[in-house]
C-alpha cells in the first residue's frame, strides 16, 4: 500500500534513504512509463512502447522491464542491472501532489510527498534529507529536480502521443514470445509507431514533427525495440540458470 | 418504361427531411460513396427549419456502433456532442405480475454459449435458482450496478460487453448533419417544399421550394416525419395501423435533471408497467427522458398524467418546474416503402411504440439497404424496390411480433389494458404460432427465416424466459455432453461478471472521463 504524506524538514529530519529495490517493493513492475527527454539515456538499455495509462486511457511511453506481471528482468539481488534507471523507478518513495486546499482550476501548487510505507525508508543507513540546519540534502535537491522534470516530461509526452494518435501514427503491437524452455507468453496492451503510416506522412506534418522535436524521439524508440531481443534473452538466461540448478 | 429511362443513371439523391432519419441515411450514403466531382453520387438534403424534433428516439441498438463508425464520426465526438450515454439493454419492471420482486432483463450481449449451441433448455431444466438472463449472461450483473460496457483504455467502438446508446435526438441530428456537411460533402439547405413535380410514367422529376429552387433527383428519399410528403401525401400509399396489435396511441414526456452532478447514469433503459401502458426512464449524461406511452381507450390524458406524477414521485423526482410534453403515437407502417423513385425511411415509413427502440435501428437499416440495393440505372430500381419492400415488411411485422409478446405473456389482471392485451384475436397468427412451436422447443435461428433479423432468437430467449415463459423440449433431444456445456458455461458466466464488476468503471465516471480524455481510435 501506499502511505503519502507530505514532506517536512521538521518531521523527517531524520529520515534516509536506502538505495535497495526489493523485488516486492515499487520497482517491482514489468514496466514503467518514461519522459522523451530520457529518450537517449533509455536507447541504451530499454525497448520503448507506448501503453495506455489505466487512468486517462492517453498513451504514454513506456519502457518494457518484463514479459509477466510484476516481473522486472533489471531487478538482481537488489540492485538495478543497468547503467541507466528510469527517472520513474529512481524518483521512489517520492512523489509530488496537489497543495491542500490549494485553488481549483489553476495550475495547482505541487508538494513533495513521501511514501512512509516504502521499504527504502530507514534511520539508520543511506541518503538523508535535510542537514542539521533543517536545509535539503544535495540528495533532496536531486530528487525535487527529479520529480520537477517527471511532471514537465509527462506533458510532454502527452502532447507527444496525443499528436501522434491524431496522425494515426500510433499502432497496436501484438507480440508472441517462446521461450528457451518452451514457455510462451502473448505481450498485449503494447503500442509503437506505425512506421509505414510515417513513411507515408505528408511533408507539412513531417517538418512539423521535426520541428517539435517528435521526429528525434519517434527514431530514438523505433531504435529501441532492438532491445527486445536483449530483453528475452535476459529472461532466457534466467530460466536455463534456473533449470540447470534443478537436479 | 422507355429505353432512355431505363438507361437513365442514379445519381443525384435528394433526402427530404433533416433529422436522425434524413441525417443517418444522407450520412450513409455519402460515405459509402464518397463524392468525386460530377461523376459520382451526389447526396443533398433539404430540411424545413422550423421542425422541431419528435424527441422520442432516445434509445438504440447496437447496430448504431457500426453505422456511425461507417458514417466517419469519432466516438468521442459522438458521445460528448450528443449528450449520450451507454445502453446495455433494457430492464422490464413490474411487467409479469406486477409485484415488487418482478423485474428481469434483456441485455444485449448474447446468451453464453450462443455462437455454438442452443443452452436455453438446460437452463430450463435446472435454473439453479437463477433467472435466465442473469444464468445465461454476464451483463445483468453489469447493468444492474450502472457500470460501463468498457474501461477508458478500450479503443472507440468497441466494448467488453455488447452495448448501444441513450442520446439526445434533439443533438444528435445537428452533430451529424454538420459531419455530412463538412467531411462528406453532402449539399443542404434549409427550405420548404410546396410542390412535387412529377413525369408521365409517374416518376417524380423535381421538388420546387418556397423560395423557388428547383431541385431534381433520380431517387428521392422521404424523411419527412410524419407529414410522410412523398411517400402519403404524393403517391397515397396506404398507411397500414397496428393499433389493433399494439394498443399504445399516446405519451405524456419529461426531462428530469440530476439531483447531484455524480449522480449515477442507469445502463439499461427501464420500462415498468403501468396500469394502461408503461413508463421510460433514460439515462442521458445531462439529464433523464422519462415518460409514459399509454393507451387511450384505456386511459385519460389526465389519468395517464397523474400515473406518470406517481411514477415520478416514488422516485423523488416530481417537482413543480417539470413540463409534461404530450405526444401522438399511431403504430403502424406503410403498405410499402419503396414505390416508383422514391424511398421512404424513418416516421413516414412507419412508427411502433417506442418498447425495444426499433426506431433508429430500422433507420439504420433502411439506409444501408439503400446503399446496398442502389441500382446503377433506373432501370434496376424496380427490383431494388421489390426487394426492399419485401424486407422491410417482413421487419415491420417481426417487430410488431417482438413488441407484442411483451404483452402477451405478462400475467397482469388489474386493467383491461393488460387483459385485453392478451385477447386470441389481438395476436398476430405468426406470433401465436412461434408461440405455439416455443412451448416445446427453445427459439433459435432457424424459427426466423432472414439472414440479418431485427430481433434475433436471443431476444425472443430474453423475453420469453424472462416473463416465466416454460418450453418443455423432450427429453431425448438433450443429451449430457451439452448438459456439461451448459453447467461450464453458467459458471463462466458468473465468475466473468464477478471479474468485470470488479474491473468495469461506472457509467458516469466513464462518460466524465471521455468528457475530459477521449476515447483511443485503436
Amino acid at each position: 500500500m501506499v502511505n503519502l504524506v507530505v514532506l517536512s524538514s521538521q518531521t523527517h529530519r531524520n529520515v534516509r534513504i536506502a538505495a535497495t529495490l526489493s523485488s516486492s517493493g515499487d520497482a517491482a513492475v514489468n514496466a514503467v512509463s518514461v519522459i522523451p527527454r530520457e529518450f537517449a539515456r533509455l536507447l541504451a538499455h530499454y525497448p520503448i512502447f507506448f501503453t495506455k495509462s489505466p487512468e486517462t486511457g492517453q498513451f504514454e511511453p513506456a519502457a518494457l522491464l518484463g514479459f509477466e506481471h510484476h516481473e522486472n528482468l533489471f531487478l538482481m539481488d537488489g540492485r538495478w542491472d543497468a547503467a541507466y534507471v528510469p527517472l520513474q523507478i529512481q524518483r521512489q518513495p517520492f512523489s509530488l501532489i496537489p497543495r491542500h486546499g490549494g485553488a481549483e482550476g489553476k495550475e495547482a501548487a505541487l508538494d513533495v510527498a513521501l511514501d512512509l510505507d516504502s521499504p527504502h525508508i530507514q534511520t539508520q543507513q543511506g541518503e538523508r534529507l535535510f542537514l542539521n540546519d533543517g536545509q535539503p540534502s544535495k540528495f533532496l535537491q536531486s530528487i525535487t529536480s527529479m520529480l520537477s522534470a517527471l511532471v514537465s516530461g509527462s506533458t510532454e509526452a502527452y502532447a507527444f502521443t496525443g499528436r501522434l494518435a491524431e496522425l494515426n501514427l500510433i499502432e497496436p503491437v501484438r507480440i508472441d514470445i517462446e521461450f528457451v524452455n518452451g514457455s510462451e507468453t502473448k505481450l498485449q496492451g503494447l503500442y509503437w509507431i506505425a512506421a509505414a503510416g510515417l513513411k507515408a506522412l505528408p511533408a507539412a506534418q513531417l517538418a512539423e514533427l521535426r520541428d517539435r522535436e517528435f521526429l528525434e524521439w519517434m527514431y530514438l524508440q523505433m531504435a529501441s525495440l532492438a532491445h527486445l531481443s536483449a530483453l528475452v534473452a535476459r529472461k532466457n538466461r534466467l530460466l536455463s540458470g534456473a533449470t540447470a540448478a534443478r537436479p | 418504361m422507355a429505353p432512355q429511362a431505363e438507361s437513365q443513371p442514379v445519381r443525384k439523391i435528394l433526402v427530404v427531411g433533416g433529422g436522425t432519419a434524413g441525417w443517418i441515411t444522407a450520412g450513409v450514403l455519402a460515405s459509402r460513396y464518397p463524392r468525386r466531382g460530377e461523376e459520382g453520387i451526389s447526396v443533398t438534403v433539404i430540411e424545413s427549419r422550423q421542425q422541431p424534433p419528435i424527441g422520442v428516439g432516445e434509445g438504440t441498438w447496437p447496430t448504431i456502433r457500426a453505422t456511425l463508425k461507417q458514417i466517419g464520426v469519432t466516438e468521442t465526438d459522438f458521445l460528448r456532442e450528443c449528450d449520450a450515454s451507454f445502453k446495455q439493454g433494457s430492464h422490464f419492471v413490474k411487467w409479469v405480475d406486477g409485484s415488487d420482486a418482478d423485474a428481469y432483463y434483456h441485455p444485449f450481449t448474447l446468451p453464453v454459449g450462443y455462437e455454438e449451441r442452443n443452452l436455453a433448455p438446460y437452463w430450463l431444466e435446472n435454473p439453479r435458482g437463477q433467472r435466465f438472463a442473469a444464468s445465461m449472461c454476464f451483463q445483468t450483473d453489469v447493468c444492474s450496478h450502472a457500470l460501463a460496457p468498457k474501461q477508458i483504455t478500450t479503443p472507440e467502438f468497441t466494448g467488453l460487453a455488447n452495448y448501444a446508446y441513450h442520446l439526445d435526438a434533439g443533438k444528435f441530428g445537428p452533430f451529424l448533419q454538420k459531419h455530412c456537411i463538412d467531411k462528406l460533402g453532402v449539399t443542404h439547405l434549409y427550405d420548404e417544399i410546396v410542390r412535387v413535380e412529377s413525369k408521365e410514367d409517374g416518376d417524380i422529376s423535381q421538388v420546387v421550394t418556397k423560395s423557388g429552387e428547383v431541385l431534381a433527383a433520380d431517387l428521392f428519399i422521404d424523411c419527412s416525419g410524419f407529414s410522410s410528403l412523398l411517400i402519403g401525401k404524393h403517391f397515397g400509399v396506404p398507411f397500414l395501423s397496428k393499433k389493433d396489435v399494439l394498443f399504445i396511441d399516446k405519451a405524456w414526456a419529461v426531462q428530469i435533471p440530476y439531483p447531484t452532478d455524480d449522480a449515477a447514469i442507469t445502463s439499461a433503459t427501464m420500462a415498468t408497467a403501468q396500469s394502461s401502458g408503461w413508463v421510460w426512464d433514460i439515462g442521458l449524461t445531462t439529464r433523464r427522458g422519462v415518460g409514459y406511452v399509454f393507451s387511450s381507450g384505456y386511459m385519460s390524458d389526465e389519468g395517464a398524467l397523474q400515473e406518470l406524477k406517481n411514477y415520478l414521485s416514488a422516485r423523488g423526482d416530481l417537482s413543480r418546474d417539470l413540463s409534461f410534453r404530450k405526444i401522438d403515437i399511431n403504430s403502424g407502417y406503410r403498405q410499402e416503402f419503396w414505390t416508383r423513385n422514391c424511398v421512404a425511411v424513418g416516421l413516414s415509413a412507419g412508427f411502433l411504440e417506442p418498447l425495444e427502440a426499433s426506431a433508429i435501428v430500422m433507420i439504420e437499416l433502411s439506409a444501408k439497404s439503400i446503399a446496398n440495393l442502389l441500382p446503377s440505372c433506373r432501370g434496376g430500381m424496380q427490383q431494388a424496390a421489390r426487394l426492399f419492400n419485401d424486407t422491410f415488411r417482413y421487419r415491420w411485422e417481426r417487430i410488431v411480433d417482438f413488441l407484442k409478446l411483451h404483452y402477451v405473456l405478462s400475467r397482469r389482471t388489474d386493467s383491461r389494458f393488460w387483459i385485453d392485451n392478451r385477447a386470441r384475436e389481438s395476436i398476430p397468427d405468426s406470433l401465436r404460432d412461434g408461440l405455439e412451436y416455443w412451448r416445446d422447443h427453445c427459439p433459435w435461428h432457424e424459427d426466423f427465416s432472414h439472414r440479418e433479423e431485427v430481433f434475433s432468437a436471443a431476444s425472443y430467449q430474453y423475453i420469453l424466459y424472462g416473463m416465466g415463459f416454460q418450453t418443455y423440449p423432450a427429453p431425448w433431444l438433450l443429451n449430457d455432453r451439452e448438459r456439461n456445456l451448459a453447467r461450464e458455461k453458467m459458471s463462466e458466466v458468473a465468475q466473468y461478471a464477478k471479474a468485470l464488476a470488479a474491473s468495469l468503471p461506472g457509467n458516469r465516471d466513464l462518460l466524465s472521463k471521455v468528457r475530459r480524455y477521449g476515447l483511443q481510435k485503436i
